[in-house]
């Protein structure tokens, strides 16, 4: 058991430390959002001069903020779920319920985190935005970690914006182990002795 | 096979299983099953690009004005202009409560963000002064579902951005349903109100003075929603341009006008909204996967068939679906519905003769509502956390509510003059 | 064992790609006998953008699915030689030139399969909506200078702002739904489309009211299939597929014809201005959209190669119609 708590503690450690990152980058993602639109409302309104790139610029961003936020609402308990089945059944019963539930989120995103792989290094990932430059490109396709990078100045490959979803499955599989492991512990009876996750208030969609 | 997608979605739903890996999980498993492994990759790839849309970045936007508003003590003020002009009616702090919705609601896309503004406001100070939590709670849950019906609305953003129709024709068709949801329950109240005795007496009325402090205290939280829609009507921005004007003059407002916000809050302001519009993004990206799935199936076809093999009067139809989309929004959220449905039964309508504006309204106020009915039913989720009170509860004292809510989903069904009056006159839809 | 084919087309059952998969599927499902059966889908059931679709067309998930050359450009991007403007005179030429057998066609067939390592085959080029035409809510556009500091709405790509620019417009990218509220509130003043588009949209209503029948582009759809799912059929059945795109190609073709008479017709009786501009007037917007050329050759990967492919076949195919002439006008 000791084992366990500490690879409990260890696991989220290093959870917590890569969300925390993750958050801030994706404050950054949301910020530069409404920059990119206000400066196309001047440039278009005022100037009379609209720019190419605010559209896809903004929405990289947007999906960057996506992916990289989701992880943490995942592990604060922000996804919608229904739970009174949770709540009605005993505990014992509940718990292996939760740690079920738990596996099958994990498949989905096994089978996602291959998936997203497979789209960022493929044919889709190749094609080029149409109006974004940047000074380097990650070359994915000779796999990591031999990730090639290449310096200068050239329109944007697909994957890396769709490098952002992979990237938010990579890490909600990695919440989901975490939280499958503090299931297993609270199972066998320990559930006190973990450090709590911070709790979100209620993620509301509409 | 690929047609049990949707009762195997409804199992996982039931046992808890979180919507979005809910809506992965089951047409997956199916593809699986039926040796369709290689489409798979098209669940996955949809995905990311129902995300990826322009039109959807309003949804963070928004999210973001409403959280700002929030921080920035605009909801406040708002409450403070409901109660100098409904405070002292019958059951004065619940109807300033709805009140405040309809005013919030010109603010924020979101019923969820309604409940928690105002009900972690309005609730304890209903309590206060003698309310029941239960009742408290169930009259926020219920005027919060006016947040995505009097614009800006997120479910209206969704509904045009799968349905391709003008966000502005729908945001401008909102709002007359939006203001009839918000007098049907200030009705109900007062009837409530008065057959009751066990209510908390009448406040006194707020003197003119009272009055013109709390309307000045007011008044450029509630420039916000004349700010969107004239500037959408005057073709200074468009709507998803508009969305991030929002959130720069509600930060103008609260930093420099009301100082009631400081530059260190912005980072937590940006953090809770970039959470909550990340949720919401991964649920529309997973739905539109899903419904790839029901194409596949061939779903599509074989439900529009049964729908016009039942009748071929619209108006008999338009009331088997109400009943089909309450049934769908007890279980499912607004937003998920929307895209699964939206492109299924809009079409059968449009043919039908039914104006595809009027259509996006009933269907969007009807889902919405649904945010407000047991037992998936979000706003009760979140009125129950705010307040403390069993979500079974407020469900039962939410009934008189709901029926109220009922009963204008048919006013809007029958007289297509509510939704398309409006959009109508600023020349959206060709009369 | 029956093939299921599926194909997609990413517009509406109202639109040209559908009146030609209609021709396709029953063309091949007859002609082989029902061996191939072709499964339609249409609208964004099964993906929503060219990137998307066509990543789909590489793996297999979708075996036929139709692009316009905005929408393959981001992989293969000397499609857009289909939009470089004033290069085909009329559908006559237009059609000419984009047989399956021209120098234009056989180039990108090969330069397509190539550049997906083999993946996809570009089947055939038809037609979706006809021409690309000048449309505004403010003035009739006779000549260049009447397109002066117009807010004219392109999708997000290089080549068609380019040419705005040119011509001393102000390009202004805006998401198609948004496009119908742009230009009743003045967001945007114009567009670039086919008369069924601005029908179909009824962006009259909205006040786009003066179109100018410049033909600036012919709006060529490039069909495209999975490589690997053709290459498992016998010859026989590859033939029957191939004569179905021929079939298909036809249909478009003749489709937007047909179509565009009753557009035409709603859009004058709503009050619209319909202007054909002059041969010396046509001639002046082809001398101010030079400089597209020029940034066409510099810019776009292969692009003086397409494009010299397609000035040869747009001079057979002149040619040729130059030796049609001379039988049957004598
Ligand atoms: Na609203
Ligand atoms: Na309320």
């Amino acid at each position: 058991m000791p084992a366990l708590l500490q690879a409990a503690r260890l696991w989220g450690a290093a959870n917590a430390g890569l969300l925390w990152a993750g958050r801030w980058l994706a404050v950054g993602c949301l910020g530069l959002m409404v920059v990119i639109i206000l400066v196309q409302v001047v440039a278009r309104y005022v100037l009379n001069n609209a720019l190419p790139w605010p559209d896809e610029a903004a929405r990289f961003f947007m999906l960057w903020m996506t992916g990289l936020m989701a992880p943490t609402a995942l592990r604060r308990g922000g996804f919608v779920a229904i739970d009174m089945l949770v709540l009605m059944l005993p505990r014992v019963v509940a718990s292996v319920l939760m740690l079920g539930l738990l596996a099958v989120s994990g498949m989905v995103l096994v089978v996602a985190a291959q998936l997203g792989w497979a789209e960022v290094t493929g044919f889709g990932g190749s094609f080029k935005t149409a109006s974004l430059m940047t000074f380097f490109t990650i070359d994915f396709a000779d796999g990591v970690p031999f990730v090639r990078v290449d310096w200068g100045w050239q329109p944007m490959p697909r994957s890396h914006m769709m490098a952002s979803l992979m990237v938010g499955v990579w890490l909600m599989l990695t919440v989901t182990g975490e939280l499958m492991l503090r299931q297993i512990i609270t199972m066998m009876g320990h559930g006190d002795a973990l450090t709590d996750i911070p709790e979100n208030a209620t993620v509301g969609a509409e | 096979m690929l047609i049990w997608f949707l009762p195997l979605f409804l199992v996982f739903l039931m046992i808890g299983l979180p919507v979005f890996f809910g809506l992965l999980a089951a047409p997956g498993l199916l593809l699986w099953l039926n040796g369709q492994e290689r489409d798979i990759a098209l669940l996955y790839r949809n995905v990311y690009n129902g995300m990826d849309s322009f039109p959807l970045m309003a949804i963070p936007f928004f999210m973001l004005a409403g959280e700002m508003m929030n921080r920035g003590g605009i909801t406040m003020r708002l409450v403070e202009f409901s109660q100098a002009c409904v405070g002292h009616f019958r059951a004065g702090l619940a109807q300033v409560n709805i009140l405040s919705s309809m005013l919030f609601a010109g603010l924020s896309g979101s019923a969820v963000a309604d409940t928690s503004a105002l009900g972690s406001m309005l609730i304890p100070a209903m309590k206060k002064e003698g309310y029941t939590v239960k009742f408290a709670a169930a009259v926020t849950a219920a005027s919060s579902v006016i947040g995505p019906i009097i614009p800006p609305s997120g479910i209206m953003i969704i509904y045009a951005y799968v349905m391709g129709e003008s966000v502005a024709a729908l945001f401008l068709a909102g709002i007359v349903p939006g203001v009839l949801v918000g007098i049907g329950l200030m009705t109900v109240t007062n009837i409530i109100a008065r057959r009751l005795d066990d209510f908390p007496a009448l406040r006194r009325r707020a003197t003119w003075p009272e009055k013109g402090q709390a309307s000045l205290k007011a008044f450029f939280p509630l420039l916000t929603p004349v700010i969107i829609l004239g500037g959408i009507l005057g073709g200074v921005f468009t709507p998803t341009e508009a969305s991030a004007v929002a959130v720069a003059y509600a930060l103008f407002v609260s930093l420099f006008l009301l100082r009631s916000m400081g530059l260190r809050d912005v980072p937590d302001v940006l953090m809770k909204a970039a959470i909550t519009s990340a949720v919401v993004l991964l649920l529309v990206g997973a739905a539109m996967a899903f419904k790839t799935v029901v194409s596949l199936s061939h779903a599509p076809e074989t439900l529009a068939a049964f729908i016009l093999s039942l009748s071929d009067n619209p108006l008999v139809l338009l009331l088997l679906i109400n009943l089909l989309l309450f049934i769908v929004g007890m279980f499912l959220d607004a937003g998920p519905a929307i895209i699964i449905l939206g492109p299924i039964l809009g079409p059968i309508f449009v043919d039908l003769g039914v104006d595809p504006v009027h259509f996006a309204i009933i269907m969007s106020v009807n889902l919405t509502v649904g945010l407000a009915t047991p037992p998936m039913g979000l706003v009760l989720f979140v009125a129950s956390s705010v307040s403390g009170e069993r979500v079974e509860t407020i469900a039962r004292a939410i009934l008189p509510f709901l029926a109220v809510e009922i009963f204008v989903i048919g006013l809007i069904t029958y007289i297509p003059a509510i939704s398309l009056f409006v959009p109508t006159y600023f020349g959206f839809i060709m009369p | 064992q029956t093939i299921t084919l599926r194909a997609t087309a990413n517009s509406n059952e109202n639109d040209e790609d559908y009146d030609g998969l209609v021709v396709f599927k029953n063309y091949v499902e007859a002609a082989s006998n029902g061996a191939i059966e072709v499964e339609l889908f249409i609208g964004t059931q099964l993906c929503g953008n060219g990137a998307e679709c066509l990543a789909g067309v590489a793996d297999g998930t979708i075996d036929i699915y139709i692009s316009t050359s905005g929408g393959a450009s981001g992989i293969f991007p000397y499609v857009q030689v289909l939009d470089l403007p004033y290069l085909m005179a009329d559908d006559r030429v237009a059609e000419a030139v984009l047989d399956n057998d021209s120098a234009l066609v056989n180039w990108m067939q090969d330069r397509v399969l190539e550049d997906s390592q083999g993946s996809i085959r570009l089947m055939t080029i038809g037609n979706t909506g006809g021409w690309r035409n000048f449309a505004n809510t403010q003035r009739r556009v006779a000549e260049p200078a009447d397109m002066d500091g117009l807010k004219i709405r392109t999708v997000v790509a290089d080549l068609p702002q380019e040419l705005v620019r040119a011509l001393g417009a102000s390009p202004t990218p805006i998401p198609w739904p948004e496009l119908f509220t742009s230009f009743q509130t003045g967001v945007v003043e114009g567009s670039k489309n086919g008369i069924t588009d601005i029908m179909g949209m009824k962006f009259p209503d909205a006040g786009l009211q003066y179109v100018t029948l410049d033909g600036h582009a012919y709006m060529g759809a490039l069909w495209f299939m999975n490589n690997q799912r053709f290459a498992e059929m016998d010859m026989g059945l590859r033939r029957v597929v191939v004569d179905g795109f021929y079939a298909l190609q036809q249909a478009t073709f003749a489709s937007p014809k047909r179509k565009s008479i009753a557009a035409y017709q709603e859009f004058v009786a709503g009050g619209g201005d319909l202007y054909v501009p002059t041969p010396d007037q046509k001639a002046a917007f082809a001398g101010a959209a030079g400089p597209v050329f020029e940034w066409f050759e510099k810019n776009v990967d292969g692009g003086s190669e397409v494009l010299a492919a397609m000035r040869e076949a747009v001079a057979t195919a002149e040619a040729d119609i130059a030796r049609a002439y001379e039988d049957d006008l004598n």
